[in-house]
């Protein structure tokens, strides 16, 4: 199975740069997670790799070739922004966006059955795209990207609408995908699917790269800078070391905190603090920060200097 | 191309499969023919006669009133009136009479008004003939006053009927040219509908695919030309399938009709035998039913194609750059304009199609489909002519298509803000 290059790719519309010479690779058999802010440049850096628009400088190769008409046809597409025909029906619909990949109606006809039957909708295939509900829509546009058996899959939030038990059988069957051999990029702003789903991790900000490589690599990075804790009783320690300067909250709730260790402070000061205030402490871990954490920090800080503000990607 | 082509056929039958459509294609000419043969039987009714009214007559100046009574034929008789107005009035009431006319004393100086009364008012078809044999007494006593012999007027202001023969190469041509004039008014009208009709649905199909986003996952696999081009080329299979089944109907339903008017006339009623023909009833009750030169037919469909082909790659390009019917407004105003313009001058294109305004409006790329199909109805266009305009509208098309497509290629992945026209221009120029 080839392999997604991306080569130094710039895209400019107008004055506005809204990629700027970004490069990665993603390999078969694995998921590359491609995070950043919006207006970061993904849609632009996505709509590149689906050959929808050619870059101004630089190459996307698959394989080793150029991308072009040949590879849209190996690759399947989940926009961000979704959308079918409306009054089509859905068995038509699949047929119609096969056959634009160029499969054979037989062939998509078999497919879209196999497809529809795993996801529970066997019935839909004469009922037209608006009499369902939303999630339902997800789920055939889902189809749609994964009918034609594609190599490459670009997956721009795909369990959004998504109920709980139909995520977690998408999240199965994306799995299935990876292990399977395909290349699969994973675009998303819910950091916790990230982790649960990504091998690789990109992260994008003002149309350049700012972090990148595999996802316990970079974890690793940032080194064991957070302090988990569960407690029973007062949590005035959590504001009497925010006073201090010695940590900083990242998530709280009654009986859990996740705080970062500011620069130099010691876990020992933290936990004797908190030992003054609580009843029980029931976990007291010293971990990797949560990929959330470190969106925020890479991506937060610069964006708090006054930037002019970037046009629609 | 393949995949143009995949995009045209499920363009085509997706439409022609809709309910909309069947119905408009199959209800449009049935109502039309309906129309056409109430129109036809309401003419031809005007020459029967219903029935005779009987109008009494109270004439002030004294000496209308024998000329009047002379005047009276099957539809109006005029009677001397013996009562008084207020019996008149009662009588007319009770039916004794239709209605009753006073003439006033002056009324042959020209001045008072001469007043009809009536239970019923009488209608505009009536009111016209009464004025006309009012009028008629009335300017035969003038007349006679000033010693004129009412006969040498007769002579003098008699019909002089007039003969149109249109002339072509092949000889005369027989029939009026009012009837060509119609045909002219019809194919131009019927083109300026069609390319507006017709494109506005493109132009609704790329809006629709683009404010429902699905083009995004349509452009991951075919190229926006191309994906443009199949659907223009889709949505002008389904409109000439619609002209195809409607010029059968309507054919059809021409030529049924012709039967359908003469089950309603009486061969009697023409002085014809009741074995008559449907033709020699028709031609009887002076109803002629007009032939399609089917030359005309082919350079219709000629124009009708190309003329559509260009302002429907103009609409999917203003499509592109909106997300709804009304922000298009603004974009399209000047792309029409050129049809406007030749709509509008429709009437001295048919009157005068060898002007040089007909002559430039059927070389313009813009107004040609409209305005040359005009000219060819009502005159005879010199081959070069036809083969220039022909040339110089498909020319257009390969040029606009080309421009159109880079605009639609920018716009239909342009959400949120409708851009401004010279946003645009910038667009255009670096292509």
């Amino acid at each position: 199975m080839p392999v997604l290059a991306v080569d130094h790719v710039t895209k400019r519309y107008g004055r506005f740069t809204a990629v700027d010479r970004v490069a990665f690779e993603a390999r078969p058999g694995r998921i590359l997670g491609l995070l950043g802010p919006n207006g970061a440049g993904k849609t632009s850096t996505i709509r590149m790799i689906a050959y929808i628009t050619v870059p101004d400088e630089g190459e996307v190769r698959f394989g080793d070739r150029p991308v072009g008409p040949w590879s849209q046809a190996r690759m399947g597409y989940l926009p961000e922004e979704r959308g079918l025909y409306k009054k089509m029906k859905v068995g038509e619909q699949l047929l119609y966006l096969a056959e634009l990949k160029g499969l054979a109606p037989a062939e998509a006809r078999e497919k879209a059955r196999y497809w529809l039957d795993r996801f529970g909708a066997r019935d839909w295939a004469g009922k037209k795209t608006q009499e369902l509900s939303k999630g339902m829509q997800q789920k055939v546009q889902f189809i749609s990207t994964i009918l034609h058996d594609p190599d490459l899959l670009i997956l721009d939030e795909p369990f959004s609408g998504l109920d709980p038990i139909n995520a977690e059988l998408l999240k199965d069957i994306i799995l299935e995908l990876k292990d399977d051999g395909r290349t699969i990029l994973f675009a998303s702003h819910r950091m916790e699917q990230v982790e649960q789903l990504c091998d690789d991790i990109c992260l994008i900000s003002r149309g350049r790269i700012v972090l990148q490589g595999g996802l316990r690599e970079v974890k690793q990075r940032f080194g064991k800078n957070t302090i988990v804790i569960d407690f029973d009783g007062d949590a005035g320690f959590i504001g009497v070391l925010e006073r201090q300067g010695v940590v900083r909250p990242i998530t709280r709730s009654l009986h859990h905190a996740e705080l970062r260790l500011l620069d130099g402070a010691s876990p020992r000061h933290v936990l004797e603090t908190a030992l003054q205030h609580v009843d029980v402490i029931t976990r007291f871990e010293l971990v990797e920060p949560p990929l959330n954490e470190i969106f925020v920090q890479v991506v937060g800080e610069p964006a708090l200097q006054a930037q002019p503000v970037a046009p629609t990607s | 191309m393949n995949k143009t082509w995949i995009v045209a056929r499920s363009e085509y039958l997706r439409r022609v499969r809709s309910k909309g459509f069947v119905l408009t294609t199959l209800l449009l000419p049935l109502a039309i023919v309906v129309f056409l043969v109430v129109i036809i039987l309401l003419a031809a009714s005007a020459f029967e006669e219903d029935e005779t009214r009987t109008i009494a007559v109270v004439d002030r100046t004294g000496v209308l009133e024998e000329a009047l009574v002379a005047a009276s034929d099957e539809a109006i008789r005029f009677v001397p009136a013996a009562e008084t107005e207020a019996a008149l009035r009662e009588a007319v009431i009770a039916g004794t009479y239709d209605g009753y006319l006073v003439l006033p004393a002056d009324v042959i100086e020209g001045d008072g008004q001469v007043a009809y009364y009536s239970a019923e008012g009488g209608g505009s078809i009536f009111e016209n003939r009464l004025d006309r044999r009012i009028e008629r007494v009335v300017e035969e006593e003038r007349m006679r006053r000033r010693n004129i012999d009412p006969e040498l007027i007769r002579e003098v202001s008699s019909n002089v009927p007039l003969r149109m023969v249109k002339l072509t190469e092949q000889g005369e041509e027989a029939g009026s040219t009012g009837v060509f004039a119609a045909l002219g008014f019809g194919m131009g009208f019927l083109i300026f509908m069609m390319m507006v009709i017709y494109g506005s649905v493109v132009m609704q199909g790329v809006i629709d695919e683009k404010s429902s986003r699905v083009v995004e996952v349509i452009v991951s696999s075919v190229r926006p030309f191309e994906l443009m081009l199949g659907k223009v080329l889709g949505i002008g299979a389904m409109g000439l399938t619609q002209m195809v089944v409607w010029s059968a109907l309507i054919l059809a339903g021409s030529m049924a009709s012709g039967a359908v008017v003469s089950l309603f006339l009486d061969p009697a009623q023409l002085n014809l035998p009741d074995s008559a023909s449907t033709e020699e009833i028709l031609q009887a009750a002076n109803i002629t039913i007009p032939t399609f030169p089917p030359e005309l037919f082919v350079w219709f469909i000629l124009y009708f194609l190309l003329g559509y082909l260009l302002y429907a790659s103009l609409y999917a390009a203003v499509g592109s750059l909106v997300e709804s019917q009304q922000d298009a407004q603004g974009f399209l105003l000047p792309l029409l304009l050129p049809i406007i313009v030749a709509m509008y001058t429709l009437v001295p294109q048919v009157e005068s199609p060898n002007s040089t305004l007909s002559l430039v409006l059927s070389m313009i790329p813009l107004t040609s489909p409209i305005s040359a199909v005009v000219r060819m109805a009502v005159t005879d266009v010199p081959w070069w002519q036809t083969l220039a305009s022909l040339a110089i509208l498909a020319a257009t098309f390969l040029g606009v298509v080309w421009l159109a497509g880079r605009v639609y290629r920018v716009g239909i992945l342009m959400y949120g803000k409708k851009p401004s026209p010279r946003e645009v221009l910038h667009w255009l120029r670096q292509a």
